[in-house]
């Protein structure tokens, strides 16, 4: 297997695990290749373990600052409505 | 007057009225069609009915809106006010009198509206804006969404809810837009192309708003908002609440939602779901590794059973144990996370050494045990000038039972010789003439 140059995204590497359980599962590789290719999945199926962990939750909103520029301001939501909270103050464009 | 006195069948007023009824109902022009009109002599009923009159320069209908019809009427009918309703005419036989039934009303100037809309619309899709092959698909992991909408609508509440329920580890960016009145147009294009901007790190957007009447979803239709959908570089979601009527921008999003609910769950996949899709595929590849393991074994174990290979070997079985205690670590290693990475992966290289290395032992003994039995075979004894001589077919070991004149069968490393036995001696004499 070559390997790549770049990080492969999300969906590559679960495509790429996908190929390589059929191509496992085919029998037609030998004890070397199996191996090869299972370590290679396992590699993946980690990797796309950690992209799903990647993000962190935040919910940010962009506001228009006196000079004009956009800059986004962290808010709070209730749990449960997904309301912004009261005593958040927001813009309502950024026109 | 004769040929009035011919026709001597006379109906009942019932009977003609019966005939207009009939008439009326059955004219494709008087029913299923739209009429313009002022409103006159309204009347709410407490009955939930409305009643009045449609009227123009010329003329005058009487028309009853019922309850049914009315109920998700979302504004309140004014005496001359213009408007456009849609219905049938029918006949009211005990009064004589023949009413317009509506089932559909709006204020005039929304036909207008509908007309601008739909020679827009004609004009974008020979643009090509709509066209299915400028499409973008939507990730299918997106780390962050960017949603244009109201700040305080249903629709961002809706979707904050969903996503989050969805993917709780989710990034959510909100570009407060204005999303109906004036200027709710200008507003959407601009959290549009907000949120394109590479600075914010959007890997899709949801952009519209909750439910509403017509009118309330018209900056969805206006020009420079369908265009900034076709535009965004990103992949994006129209989001617009709506039953029947799509807005244009449904038209120009890479996805159409007929809810803002809907477009989250079309942008945020389930976290679980994808989870157990990795564990599932890694759990079968690791079922079909032991297996080809476990096969590798039999073959090793077959090869030694046919060459049959009669000592107990100690070395082979500490190999077998080896290796049985490597499948135990892997079954067991299926009941912990799996792709709990470094872990397994250290394991899985300690195993591929382990069964390199061992079918290098295999092949060195294969190797000592050939020989050794090369060494006890009669092949090679005879080769170094011994022989086997044979009565019969049984070996012949020894002067007695052997007599003058008996048949014998020497047999030699390359052959073999009949011989007939001269004379015997109890005497063993090397090299000597007896």
């Amino acid at each position: 297997m070559e390997k790549k140059a770049k990080k492969p995204t999300f969906e590559e590497a679960l495509e790429e695990l996908e190929t390589i359980a059929q191509k496992l599962e085919s029998g037609e590789l030998t004890l070397d290749e199996s191996i090869q290719y299972y370590e290679k999945g396992v590699a993946l199926a980690k990797f796309c373990h950690q992209k799903l962990e990647e993000a962190e939750r935040k919910i940010e909103i962009l506001q228009k600052q006196p000079d004009g520029s956009i800059q986004k301001k962290s808010i709070k939501v209730k749990e449960d409505t997904g309301e912004i909270e009261d005593d958040e103050d927001v813009q309502g464009s950024l026109l | 007057m004769e040929d009035i006195e011919k026709h001597e069948t006379v109906y009942s007023v019932s009977d003609i009225t019966g005939i207009i009824k009939q008439l009326v109902a059955s004219a494709p022009e008087l029913n299923g069609v739209w009429i313009k009109g002022e409103i006159s002599n309204l009347t709410y009923h407490s009955s939930g009915h409305i009643y009045f009159s449609l009227k123009d320069e010329g003329a005058v209908i009487q028309a009853a809106f019922f309850k049914y019809s009315n109920k998700n009427l979302d504004f309140r009918l004014e005496e001359g006010m213009s408007v456009v309703v849609f219905g049938g005419v029918t006949v009211f036989e005990k009064r004589g009198q023949y009413q317009f039934i509506v089932y559909k009303m709006r204020k005039e100037g929304l036909g207008e509206l509908l007309q601008r809309i739909e020679k827009l619309k004609e004009k974008l899709y020979k643009e090509g804006l709509f066209d299915p092959r400028r499409k973008k698909p939507l990730p299918q992991l997106p780390r962050r969404i960017g949603i244009v909408t109201s700040p305080t609508g249903a629709a961002i509440r809706d979707i904050i809810k969903v996503a989050m329920r969805r993917f709780p580890n989710l990034e959510i960016v909100i570009a407060p837009a204005k999303v109906q009145g004036e200027g709710a147009a200008e507003s959407i294009v601009a959290g549009i192309q907000e949120l394109n901007k590479p600075v914010w790190g959007i890997d899709v957007i949801i952009a519209g708003r909750g439910g509403g009447s017509f009118e309330d979803l018209m900056a969805f239709n206006e020009e420079k908002v369908v265009r900034a959908f076709a535009a965004s570089k990103l992949p994006i979601i129209s989001a617009v609440g709506h039953q029947i009527d799509s807005p244009l921008s449904d038209l120009a999003a890479d996805v159409a939602a007929t809810t803002p609910s809907a477009a989250a769950e079309l942008a945020v996949p389930v976290k679980d779901d994808i989870q157990n899709t990795i564990e599932q595929i890694i759990g079968k590849m690791t079922k079909r590794m032991m297996m080809v393991l476990q096969t590798f074994n039999n073959r090793i174990a077959l090869a030694l059973q046919y060459r049959a290979f009669q000592n107990p070997m100690s070395m082979l079985e500490q190999h077998e144990l080896a290796l049985s205690d490597i499948e135990n670590r892997i079954s067991l290693s299926i009941h912990k996370r799996l792709y709990d990475a470094r872990e397994s992966l250290n394991r899985i290289k300690d195993l591929h050494l382990l069964v390199k290395n061992r079918l290098q032992n295999y092949k060195h003994v294969f190797m000592m045990n050939a020989s050794k039995v090369e060494h006890l075979s009669p092949v090679a004894v005879l080769k170094r000038g011994y022989s086997i001589t044979l009565k019969g077919n049984t070996s012949v070991a020894s002067v007695q039972g052997i007599r003058q004149g008996d048949e014998v069968k020497v047999i030699v490393y390359d052959g073999s010789m009949n011989c007939e036995v001269q004379s015997t001696s109890n005497e063993v004499n090397f090299g000597k003439k007896s």
